[in-house]
């Protein structure tokens, strides 16, 4: 395997926002697919990103730049990504819910999502129950994808999922749960079809959802 | 009123472990014993909640006589989850975190939330042993340096809306009140407003009366058997 793979995972781990995307240029120059660049370089950095995380050996700050060098491969990746024919492989609509207003974990999630070919509908955070409700019905989506940071707001998620239920809109899209507070058997609790533990987490999951792990 | 010694209803002993957030609280309203022997942890432990468990566990699994342990932590990110009474039984206010506990009762924090929930909250503890948005970015700064050290609390803080100083007499409000505006005035690039609250001692009194006579404990209070173990659903209300 390239050692470019092994380099730019490191950099993500490092949060290298300049030598990141220097290292996906070079794989690319290097006749490396560009899906394989993504798979073995930047998607087992931020795996061993949120192992580290949740481990308590990266703190935020860290976990911010690990994804704005993340970001910045993405961008110099994406259009190759599109080249080579990466088709969008789903629809997700995510937010973070009602009462929580922290959107670091939702939005890396969404760009992990958008890595891996997914259309990201970001509705925000603080989102009432009725705004996903809303999303739903005009955005169409395959999978809906939930946030919260704390014990107090997590429970927005079970009155999220109630009033999918309630707006009869249940059956057409599966439902992923995520954030610090949150485990397995929470979202089973809330009736949730699935969590993840961390970015790479959520989009394997979302993948999964739309057949296409 | 009866002294809390005399009102106990088993000859247990009593040991209180808490987070330094409520240290002054709690040493002005435990009965002196107590006082002397609570084990105070440091504030930071939330921010590694699976850290945090095992810490607890070890402190508890220390204590070598079956004890009454009161515990002054809420759920705090889950940083109780797990935690198993073992041979001890456990006294836990049945509340998300310590906000609920400094402004006095769940109903108070939870009005509160409601109304702003982008409310950061600093009180005489968190000021003394924990952080704030100022002492993080200067944490920083060293490290990533200046636009770099913004960043990353833009990061963390731009959806904020109100910075709260919880104090529980007129004289601390006088003594922290300087700190607080210098942390709101950077907080004000976030537009973040600053306000002040008169918090009660309403819940960790309770939490000390309880400790002295568990068949009051209400359902502001979880009390977990030997054998048992702390659920995040038992929080839940």
């Amino acid at each position: 395997m390239s050692r470019v793979y092994e380099r730019l995972s490191t950099a993500i781990l490092e949060g290298d926002a300049d030598k990141a995307p220097k290292l996906v240029e070079r794989g690319l120059k290097e006749g490396l697919a560009a899906k394989d660049i993504l798979d073995n370089g930047l998607v087992v950095g931020m795996n061993e990103v949120g192992v580290r995380f949740k481990a308590g050996d990266m703190f935020v700050p860290e976990v911010l730049m690990s994804a704005d060098a993340m970001q910045a491969s993405l961008k110099v990746l994406r259009p190759e990504l599109v080249a080579s024919g990466a088709k969008l492989i789903g629809k997700i609509v995510m937010g973070t819910v009602k009462g929580d207003l922290h959107d670091i974990g939702k939005n890396l999630v969404g760009m992990m999502c958008e890595g891996a070919g997914f259309e990201v509908i970001d509705v925000g955070f603080n989102v009432d129950p009725e705004k996903f409700v809303e999303a739903i019905k005009t955005e169409q989506p395959d999978v809906v994808g939930m946030s919260a940071l704390l014990t107090t707001t997590m429970r927005a998620m079970a009155q999220t999922i109630k009033a999918i239920e309630e707006a009869g809109l249940r059956d057409q899209v599966k439902i992923m749960v995520g954030g610090a507070p949150v485990d397995a058997a929470f979202a089973e609790r809330i009736g949730a079809d699935g969590y993840g533990s961390n970015g790479p987490a959520g989009s394997d999951l979302a993948k999964k959802f739309v057949g296409a792990a | 009123m009866s002294s809390p010694e005399s009102a106990r209803p088993t000859p247990v002993r009593t040991v209180v472990i808490s987070c330094q957030v409520l240290q002054d609280l709690l040493l002005r309203l435990l009965p002196k014993d107590l006082a002397a022997e609570a084990i105070f942890m440091d504030y930071g432990l939330h921010r590694v909640p699976a850290r945090m468990t095992g810490t607890l566990q070890e402190q508890l699994d220390a204590i070598e006589e079956p004890s009454l342990v009161v515990l002054g932590y809420g759920l705090c990110g889950n940083g109780l989850k797990g935690l198993k009474a073992g041979k001890h039984t456990l006294l836990v206010p049945r509340v998300d975190d310590c906000i609920a506990l400094l402004l006095g009762s769940y109903r108070t924090y939870m009005r509160e939330f409601q109304a702003t929930p982008g409310t950061y909250y600093l009180s005489k503890g968190w000021l003394e042993s924990g952080s704030h948005p100022l002492k993080e970015y200067e944490e920083y700064l060293p490290k990533y340096g200046s636009k770099e050290a913004m960043w990353l609390m833009d990061q963390q803080y731009q959806h904020y809306e109100r910075l709260v100083l919880v104090a529980h007499d007129a004289a601390d409000l006088e003594t922290y009140r300087p700190q607080a505006q210098e942390i709101a005035r950077f907080c004000e690039r976030w537009g973040m407003r600053y306000e002040e609250v008169l918090g009660s001692d309403e819940y960790v009194r309770r939490l000390v009366e309880v400790a002295a006579a568990l068949d009051q404990a209400d359902g502001n209070f979880l009390v977990i058997p030997p054998g048992g173990e702390i659920r995040q659903e038992q929080f839940m209300r």
